[in-house]
């Protein structure tokens, strides 16, 4: 990537913070979801245009990943599936127990997995079936769904998306709770869903060679957080210019929050999912809080700085950072001035243990304030500007199989983004929270 | 293995090794390993290494082995593979065995110094003895201890069963019924380079270069039309014992149900984890309760998506649970 890409994804983080309101994950709220499976392109940050199968919003075009389906528990939820495809398709959900899936219109034949919706046909001309599965919600958590339909392809062709159902109690959606656990409690949600592509089957499948796809010999090249390869990842959501890849993957919290990441194998790999700045408690696997009892909330959860999320898998975990074991005091304190909140009180005045080097004898990254403390711009020499204008923290979060944070070869991309952490008054940014 | 087959190989066992373990009643098995063929979807036969039973057939995965609660264990080999191929026996998770009359396990290098082999061979035509004094309650993986990356590829593996007490796989971990899936992959181009004798030349290099086409549960691809269901009832306690002889990872994914994961590796966990998703790295084994509340047909489906017959689909890691109603 190119010095210039970059500043444009910078500038699309920037953006990102600066309009976006966050704290929970984007999605559609339940519980009945209109879904078509439906053909289109996806971009990557390389120059490259993929062709893909995905799940839409009703008659809107395909989406990468499908759109992310919020549901409450006890709901009971429909998707409601019309099929477009070339070929037959389905939708299962792993987790959920008791799904219906009937006929809404032919035509449709049972699968390996579930009942599917038939393809279409030009000749005559008849339009694909419809199948609407039907199951109650039952348990709160970080689900997926994807085709059940040859899942080594159509997987890999981007069929998928991301279900959440939030925690009811006494009839109401309990906000910024994962799971009925205080061990559960977040002020921010951000989703990381982990799918790959190897475009060579993409290509012959859109040329319809279908015939010489060998899913087994399946070598992906680009790498995915959320549907888009980073930068942009860092973009703001529902850009014009990612028409099918609206979700972008963007952390961000300030010091003291409680981030839930609620991380999804979605796609055919294994991804050791990896973030710096802290260690996060993995609170619960496959939507089942890591509990012995309940009364012992996430007890069985364990503190990790790369969670291994496998096909198929799902974890939520709790990450916070406050500056602790720094060592020196984040905002430039003296020792008389008043604590931050949620500071890091160990640490309040305590100088930065180094002499910090004169500008000129520094290279700028795009994203330094000219400060090392959270929320001061520091001077900059003449004609240096900054991406970095909250005086933001950045930890990257990233895939550590580092041959993943690529686009087709180029780094960095892939799957990888930044956790920005904001200074507490928000820099003079709109920050919102879940628990708002 | 019925009862008076198990009978006549404890008495067996009894005089082969009564001096040695004093009072422990030790089970015998007399394994072969030979040759035989897998019938694959789109090519047909492809050769295949296996264990049997003596006068029974070869097979892959090789007989499910039962050791009794608190008994050891004594197999007696006998090497029919072809050319020579020495080949060995050993048990992931337990002791290494010896060979009956050395103390201790022996290796067997190459001349350059290289381990061939982590205990004792059996040279082609020849019959070795292998015992363990000691086996450990679990689900286990035997395979050969031989050139494992060609000869384990090839088939030279099974599944081994010690429960702690009558169906009570571990200590209070007690099933009803149970069915034990292996999964493993076939590259055919090892297979044939084993047979042609050309795997280590430019041919086939080494496994190295695997590149499985086919992808098996318990010695057979998911095929349309073939019975794929393994039978259970509503309210039975099942448990089902996952193991993995392949070279991939792999993630047996049970749809509509969740399992109950209580032991991994033959190891107790503290407590079970209650998730729909198996994590089975190669070599990996872990033991799932899952009790079904209602009648149905519950998938458990490779959602590392090994479904392919060498291109073709619906195929390789797909199987069933199949629940009827209680009588």
């Amino acid at each position: 990537m190119n010095r210039k890409t970059l500043t444009i994804a910078l500038l699309a983080a920037m953006l990102a913070v600066m309009s976006s309101a966050y704290g929970m994950v984007e999605g559609l709220s339940g519980p009945n979801f209109v879904l078509g499976a439906k053909a289109g392109y996806i971009s990557t940050p390389e120059g490259g245009s993929i062709y893909t199968w995905g799940f839409s919003n009703g008659a809107a075009s395909m989406q990468y990943p499908g759109p992310t389906l919020i549901v409450n528990e006890g709901d009971v939820v429909t998707v409601t599936l019309s099929n477009e495809l070339p070929v037959p398709v389905s939708v299962v959900f792993p987790g959920q127990t008791g799904v219906v899936a009937e006929e809404i219109s032919a035509p449709t034949a049972a699968g390996t997995l579930t009942l599917e919706a038939g393809a279409p046909t030009s000749d005559p001309v008849v339009a694909g079936g419809t199948v609407k599965y039907t199951f109650t919600a039952s348990h709160p958590g970080t689900y997926m769904y994807h085709s059940g339909t040859h899942m080594d392809l159509q997987i890999p062709m981007g069929l998928v998306g991301a279900l959440i159902v939030r925690p009811v109690s006494e009839g109401k959606a309990v906000m910024g709770h994962a799971y009925h656990s205080m061990d559960s409690m977040y002020d921010d949600e951000f989703l990381f869903l982990m799918t790959e592509m190897d475009p060579n089957i993409n290509s012959l499948v859109e040329q319809g060679r279908m015939d010489e796809v060998d899913t087994a010999a399946f070598f992906p090249v680009v790498w995915f957080l959320n549907g888009r390869c980073a930068p942009d990842t860092m973009g703001e959501s529902f850009v014009e210019w990612l028409p099918t890849q609206p979700y972008n993957c963007m952390p961000m919290m300030q010091p003291g929050q409680r981030v839930l990441m609620r991380l999804v194998g979605a796609g055919h790999d294994s991804h050791p999912f990896h973030y710096h700045g802290n260690h996060a408690k993995v609170i619960a696997k496959d939507g089942r809080l890591l509990s012995s009892a309940p009364e012992n909330g996430a007890d069985l959860g364990t503190a990790l700085f790369t969670i291994q999320t496998g096909p198929g898998e799902t974890y939520d975990a709790i990450w916070t950072w406050t500056g602790e074991k720094l060592g020196w005091d984040i905002y430039g304190h003296s020792p008389d001035d008043p604590l931050m909140p949620n500071e890091y009180a160990p640490d309040h005045g305590k100088p930065i243990p180094v002499t910090l080097p004169d500008n000129k004898d520094l290279a700028f990254g795009a994203m330094w304030s000219g400060s090392p403390y959270l929320g001061v711009q520091g001077e900059l020499p003449p004609g240096e500007a900054t991406m970095g204008v909250a005086g933001s923290y950045f930890y990257m979060w990233h895939s550590h199989t580092e041959k993943e944070m690529v686009n087709n070869d180029v780094f960095p991309g892939g799957m990888m983004t930044m956790m920005m952490v904001m200074p507490p008054d928000g820099g003079g940014m709109p920050m919102k929270s879940a628990a708002e | 293995m019925k009862t008076k087959m198990i009978t006549r190989m404890l008495l067996m066992g009894l005089a082969a090794v009564g001096l040695l373990y004093g009072q422990a009643s030790a089970v015998e098995f007399n394994l072969v390993a030979g040759t035989t063929t897998v019938n694959l979807p789109g090519i047909g036969d492809v050769t295949m290494w296996g264990f049997g039973l003596e006068g029974g057939p070869i097979t892959v995965p090789g007989p499910a082995l039962t050791v009794p609660p608190g008994e050891s264990l004594r197999i007696n080999l006998t090497n029919n593979l072809p050319g020579d191929n020495p080949v060995s026996l050993m048990i992931l998770g337990q002791a290494m065995p010896t060979d009956g009359e050395s103390a201790s396990p022996q290796v067997v290098r190459n001349p350059d110094g290289r381990i061939r082999s982590f205990v004792h061979e059996t040279a082609n035509g020849e019959s070795g003895v292998y015992e363990w004094a000691n086996i450990k309650p679990g689900t286990y993986l035997y395979q050969s201890a031989t050139h494992p990356a060609v000869q384990v590829q090839m088939g030279l593996y099974g599944g081994l069963i010690n429960n702690a007490g009558e169906n009570e796989a571990y200590a209070g971990v007690t099933y009803d019924d149970s069915t034990l899936l292996i999964y493993s992959e076939i590259d055919p181009a090892l297979h044939a380079a084993v047979e042609n004798e050309t795997y280590g030349t430019e041919a086939y290099p080494s496994t190295i270069d695997y590149a499985p086409k086919y992808f098996l549960i318990n010695g057979v691809p998911y095929t349309e039309g073939l019975d794929n269901f393994r039978t259970f009832e509503v309210g039975e306690k099942v448990l089902v014992r996952f193991v993995n002889a392949g070279l991939q990872t792999h993630m047996p994914v049970l749809m509509g149900m969740d399992l109950s994961l209580v032991a991994e590796d033959g190891n107790l966990y503290p407590y079970s984890k209650i998730q729909y998703s198996v994590p089975l790295p190669a070599g990996k084994t872990v033991d799932a309760l899952v009790t079904p509340a209602v009648a149905g047909q519950f998938p458990i489906v490779d959602r590392a998506l090994s479904l392919t017959n060498g291109g073709s689909q619906p195929g390789g890691m797909l199987t069933y649970l199949k629940v009827d109603p209680a009588d």
